[in-house]
């Protein structure tokens, strides 16, 4: 539930406004709804990376691979996979820590 | 414990925050560069995107009609001018608005705010040549014209109204890796673009190294090695036209600099390949009856490419054609009635002058027996990555900027130091929108001509036909009217006899309207022969483009578009019909070259550069070296204190052939030994396959063969980014060859136009695509077929009702 929730909002937020906004929604799901560290941190770095995933999944099937090859270029990796790989984890551990700190706020302020 | 948890892991957050969305040294931020919803990932775009069917714009008059075909070609239907410059603008922008903003960054000499330390000198050295403030005086001509205003206003306006849409998420993949933001348009950053175009054909030099070559030699042997006019010649306007007006006065050539040159400097390659065909043909020649009208300019190749094909329509006017991003108008193109283009003239607009300083202090300078005062300019500069804003003092003499003082290295090898130059670029004036504005048009051989006085610079061989069967070509531009060989070395700056004090005649440069021969052509040749009564320049580009040109056309009769399509193609290699055959006698004598496969295979050779032939990688190597090795001993072009000018390969061949024995063949680095002609032929034949084989391996076709030693690359405007160039593009051609795909120059547009009374058909295409995404397929949809030399028919509408089966959407802009 947390889990698809942070995907919608996040989706949301990203898409009308900056990108961390979806650690600003992390950390308040999490602040609300987490029951343990390991899965505020878990479940938030597994939405966000799913939905940055998929969404530049998305993005690299309709362009056919053109702009993540050679960005994957540019940036000396190998091929796009990895670029996409690099995407989930950068988005990841930014949620990840975001649920993190939102859980134990609430601990802290319980 | 709970608290310093809490308190912890919001750091840590904070702390990710923070470096993510700062740029990393050179790299982008990384947390909004990926972040599907902001970064790259928005610039891969959709195989399916399609325009959108309305926007609305502020500051439009009436509705705005944009229609696509499917080659991403925008066709332009506005109520008035201003709103159809107004769209012009915003549709470029949409395809290549990074683009235009970097060629203005350039002129501007701000691009090291955006790239960093690596572009200092770069922006130095275009500050010091002055473009910033040539574009302010083409910018303030603009603003004196109420046609130009309107044009370059309503642009900007344009451009500006789709910037304002921005956010971050739209911008354009460079500004998400090199991490900045678009900036608003103005008619100076349009004017910064022309003075991008200037430099580009104008700014090189010899001077120097003729100097140098002078002062060791003496003028006698200058004279005969660097003849004022080559032994083999087809200049523009065709041999014994007769000058139709009456020359004004040429300055008397005064007393020479006979001081010899002694500031350091070294020098590198020659000139790039900046040069074009184009040509029209009479209906007497043509299928039709009706004219037929060719041009290719050749420059730098790039990507995003230098050209946008655009069709612009109000009730004033309906031309197609290519433009420059940032520069209103149709540059090369047609409408109803007539068709034009250009190539560069290349006459000599670029001019070192000797200062001779009072004293120590170089606070002033000697001129007309008297001192004048030095005066100084501070350039400043924002360097990326640098809170503190940076100097450079530039000297300033009447004649123009001294380019760099002693002791500081020149950006470019052959700017002297210590030199004052003047050169066209800041100095002529002209209104090229307005040029453009009446040429697209245009409806005769008079309005064509009425154009003119707007051309300033670049100066463009302009060539012309119309469907009333008139056909012409004029070398229009400022051209310094001056006395023979004035700059052919470095000039006086004492002198004032040595200034440029005036324009030719404006009606005067060469021209030719409807030859006997019925075709006129240019190839950036020499425009005249010797009976034209001004000085232009002693050197201009190799005969042989022209050569050939002209003698296709000349057996040609009944043309058609494909006919001048393949001529645009044409690999033959006129300097091998002239010289192969000598040298191959010369080989033969050779008992050691009997059985070398690289001399059979030269001696075989179609005498075409086609990309999968093998001989044309060894001649066009081979001629390199054979000229290196007759003259780099006598004139050391690569000699660091002293460089001079190698002869021409014209002047060259001709020794070849008609003075064996003379002393130059000799190579004076070998005191004991008197080389032959023969024998230099013989060893630089055989250290070229050498070092072919050094870098290709054994002779076999998949290394060796043309089109791929060659390696035309198309590269992205910022080096940096090799991701988004492309390389190994397999196709013929040469320097001096029509087709003349070199390594990084080449045919930029490629246009036939076929002139009719009712309707004219036009086909052409670059090596590039409409797009300057590198996310999307129109980024460089073409490059393939223009390699394969093929051309795309135009779509032309007559209006915005006509149902063409390539127009594929439809955006209504609204106001």
């Amino acid at each position: 539930m947390l889990y698809i929730l942070i995907i919608v909002l996040s989706a949301i937020a990203q898409f009308f406004g900056p990108w961390w906004l979806m650690a600003i929604v992390c950390f308040a799901l999490c602040f609300w709804k987490s029951s343990k560290p390991v899965s505020a941190f878990g479940v938030a770095f597994l939405a966000i990376t799913t939905l940055w995933i998929g969404f530049a999944t998305f993005q690299n099937i309709s362009n056919e691979g053109i702009i993540s090859q050679k960005i994957a270029d540019i940036f000396k990796l190998p091929n796009a996979f990895l670029l996409i790989t690099v995407t989930g984890l950068i988005g990841g551990i930014v949620g990840g820590f975001s649920g993190l700190a939102g859980y134990y706020c609430r601990k802290a302020l319980a | 414990m709970k608290y310093l948890r809490a308190l912890l892991s919001l750091a840590v957050v904070a702390g990710l925050l923070f470096v993510l969305n700062r740029p990393l040294g050179p790299a982008p931020a990384l947390g909004p560069f990926f972040n599907p919803f902001s970064g790259f990932w928005q610039n891969a775009e959709s195989h399916n995107k399609s325009a959108p069917s309305q926007l609305t714009l502020t500051g439009l008059k009436n509705e705005v009609i944009v229609k696509y075909d499917d080659n991403g070609v925008p066709h332009i239907f506005a109520q008035n001018d201003e709103d159809l410059y107004f769209a012009q603008g915003y549709v470029l922008a949409q395809d290549r608005l990074w683009q235009m903003d970097f060629y203005s960054r350039v002129a501007a000499g701000r691009l090291s705010e955006v790239m960093g330390p690596l572009a200092l000198d770069f922006d130095k050295y275009n500050r010091r040549l002055q473009l910033p403030e040539g574009a302010e005086k083409i910018a303030e001509a603009l603003m004196h014209d109420p046609t130009s205003k309107m044009i370059a206003e309503s642009y900007a306006a344009g451009v500006n109204a789709y910037i304002d849409q921005l956010t971050y998420k739209d911008y354009a993949i460079e500004y998400k890796i090199l991490g900045y933001k678009p900036e608003a348009w103005s008619p100076l950053k349009t004017a910064l673009v022309e003075m991008v175009m200037r430099k580009d054909m104008n700014a090189r030099s010899d001077d120097y190294m003729m100097s140098n070559a002078l002062s060791k030699y003496g003028k006698a042997t200058i004279d005969d090695v660097f003849p004022d006019y080559p032994v083999e010649e087809s200049p523009v306007v065709p041999v014994g036209t007769k000058w139709d007006f009456v020359p004004v006065a040429v300055p008397k050539v005064p007393e020479m600099l006979q001081a010899s040159v002694n500031t350091r400097l070294s020098i590198e390659a020659e000139n790039p390949g900046i040069g074009s065909n184009n040509w029209a043909v009479h209906g007497s020649r043509t299928a039709t009856g009706l004219p037929l009208l060719a041009n290719d300019p050749h420059l730098g190749l790039s990507l995003p490419s230098i050209w946008y094909q655009m069709q612009l329509v109000s009730p004033s006017v309906n031309v197609y054609g290519v433009c420059v991003p940032g520069w209103p108008g149709i540059g090369i193109g047609f409408n109803k009635d007539i068709a034009w283009g250009m190539t560069n003239v290349g006459s000599d607009v670029f001019d070192f002058y000797q200062i001779k300083f009072k004293d120590a202090s170089r606070k002033e300078y000697q001129y007309d027996g008297g001192w004048r005062p030095v005066t100084a300019k501070i350039n400043e500069f924002k360097v990326k990555g640098s809170a503190s804003i940076l100097h450079d003092t530039v000297h300033y003499t009447h004649h123009g900027p001294i380019m760099y003082d002693e002791g500081q290295k020149p950006f470019f090898n052959d700017t002297p130091v210590g030199h004052a130059l003047t050169w066209v670029g800041p100095v002529a004036q002209g209104n090229s929108l307005k040029a453009l504005y009446l040429i697209n048009r245009g409806k005769n051989y008079e309005d064509y001509r009425a154009i003119l006085p707007f051309l300033a610079s670049p100066a463009f061989n302009v060539v012309f036909a119309s469907n009333q069967n008139d056909i012409a070509i004029t070398s229009a531009g400022h051209l310094p009217l001056k006395w023979k060989e004035q700059g052919k070395f470095i000039l006086d700056g004492s002198n004032p006899l040595h200034d440029w004090r005036a324009w030719i005649p404006v009606e005067q440069t060469p021209y030719v309207r409807n030859p006997q021969r019925g075709f006129v052509s240019s190839a950036n040749q020499f425009p005249a022969d010797l009976t034209y009564p001004y000085y232009l320049g002693w050197k201009f580009a190799p005969a042989e483009r022209g050569i050939r040109i002209n003698e296709m056309l000349a057996s040609m009769q009944k043309a058609t578009v494909d006919s001048l399509r393949l001529m645009q193609n044409d690999n033959f290699n006129v300097e091998a019909r002239r010289i192969l055959p000598d040298l191959l006698k010369i080989l033969a004598t050779d008992p050691s070259l009997k059985s070398n496969k690289g001399y059979e295979i030269l001696a075989k050779w179609n005498l075409k550069n086609d990309p999968d032939q093998i001989g044309a990688t060894i001649f066009e190597r081979w001629v390199r070296e054979l000229r290196l090795a007759i003259w780099e001993d006598d004139f050391p072009s690569q000699d660091p204190k002293k460089p001079m000018l190698l002869p021409t390969r014209d002047r060259t061949w001709a020794m070849l052939q008609k003075q064996p024995t003379a002393k130059w063949f000799d190579d004076n680095r070998t005191p004991n030994k008197v080389e032959t002609a023969n024998e230099i032929v013989i060893t630089s034949f055989k250290a070229t396959l050498d070092s072919l084989a050094a870098k290709h391996g054994p002779i076999n076709p998949a290394t060796w063969n043309w089109g791929i030693a060659k390696n035309t690359t198309i590269k992205h405007l910022v080096p940096l980014f090799s991701a988004f160039s492309r390389t190994g593009v397999y196709n013929g051609g040469g320097g001096n060859i029509v087709n003349a795909t070199k390594e990084g120059h080449g045919p930029s547009w490629r246009m036939v136009v076929e002139l009719d009374k009712s309707w004219p058909k036009a086909y052409g295409l670059y090596p590039g695509g409409q797009s300057g995404n590198p996310g999307s397929i129109f980024y460089d949809n073409m490059i393939d077929k223009w390699a394969k030399g093929e051309l795309n028919e135009l779509v032309f509408l007559k209006s915005k009702d006509e149902k063409h089966p390539k127009i594929v959407a439809e955006t209504l802009l609204k106001k």
